[in-house]
């Protein structure tokens, strides 16, 4: 009988490099949208 | 004239100061509109990734960072394509709203970057048993993130923007002509690095599920980079207005 073997347990290393993608990309865009909105308030039109 | 003076003539912003903060602004808002729908878009992904796309049965769920290391290596890439034909047209036409949008690509690509930098040894770890190999992908793709932030740094040292433009349009032209070398390094030689599944000569060879779900990301990380790239582009035409208001005032 053929057994099939089971995937090698490694979802820890997915998490980790999904919440890094997260938590940088949320860190830069807030950082962007700070930067935009305190450069908006100084320059007006 | 030499060709350098006729561009410091001819190199301007083509609006009056009021139309070019209005424009800054709608590119804000704009940027900050696709941000939101990227970010909400991309947290979907994740529950369709993890918990609806088919575990690969040799690798494991650690398979599963390639549907964000790959968009994140699509939009960089994207974003150095942008910053090179940018400051190429940036050095034929003048007009300094092209090289204030390669800046702006440029600072995006790098942060996009540097994402792929480190999913790519998360993944690696697990199925190649090492963090990092010096191999030619992971190496060229190295180089070029020193090569944008060296970039980013040369802008910052010139304080006059003509000079600045010129310059940093140079650096922008050579870094996006590795972008193809880098894509087809794993061809030209013997790499651990797995080949292309989607841009290659037969087309892809993924399962059907699989192949929608890194479309997916590819999309999502496209309209990310967008909502990114704007809200920055705006950001260096309000710091340009600003610093010329500060020096007209004396």
């Amino acid at each position: 009988m053929l057994l099939q073997a089971e995937p090698p347990q490694n979802a820890g290393f997915m998490l980790a490099a999904y919440m890094l993608v997260a938590v940088v990309l949320v860190v830069y865009a807030v950082t962007l949208v700070l930067r935009a909105r305190k450069l908006v308030r100084e320059v007006q039109p | 004239m030499t060709s350098s003076s006729s561009l410091s003539a001819s190199s301007s912003f083509p609006q009056s100061s009021t139309s070019s903060v209005a424009a800054a602004r709608k590119s804000i808002r704009a940027g900050q509109v696709l941000l939101l729908l990227g970010l909400v878009a991309l947290a979907a992904h994740y529950v369709r990734a993890i918990e609806f796309t088919p575990v690969e049965a040799t690798q494991g769920m650690a398979q599963k960072i390639f549907y964000v290391h790959v968009p994140s290596a699509w939009s960089a890439f994207l974003a150095y394509g942008i910053v090179g034909v940018c400051s190429a047209l940036f050095l034929w036409l003048g007009d300094r709203r092209l090289d204030l949008f390669a800046e702006a690509s440029a600072e995006v690509g790098t942060v996009l970057t540097f994402m792929v930098l480190t999913t790519g040894p998360l993944w690696g770890k697990p199925i190649w048993g090492t963090w990092w190999q010096w191999e030619v992908r992971l190496t060229s793709t190295l180089f070029l993130f020193f090569l944008m932030v060296g970039y980013l740094t040369l802008r910052r040292s010139i304080y006059d923007p003509l000079e600045r433009a010129r310059y940093s349009a140079v650096v922008g032209i050579l870094g996006a002509m590795l972008v193809p070398f880098i894509h087809l390094s794993v061809y030209m030689f013997r790499t651990i690095h797995p080949k292309p599944v989607i841009l290659k000569p037969e087309g892809p060879t993924l399962p059907g599920s699989m192949l929608s779900t890194l479309l997916e990301g590819v999309a999502i990380m496209t309209v990310v980079y967008l909502g990114l790239v704007l809200i920055r582009y705006g950001i260096g035409r309000l710091q340009e207005e600003k610093e010329a208001r500060h020096a007209a005032a004396g």
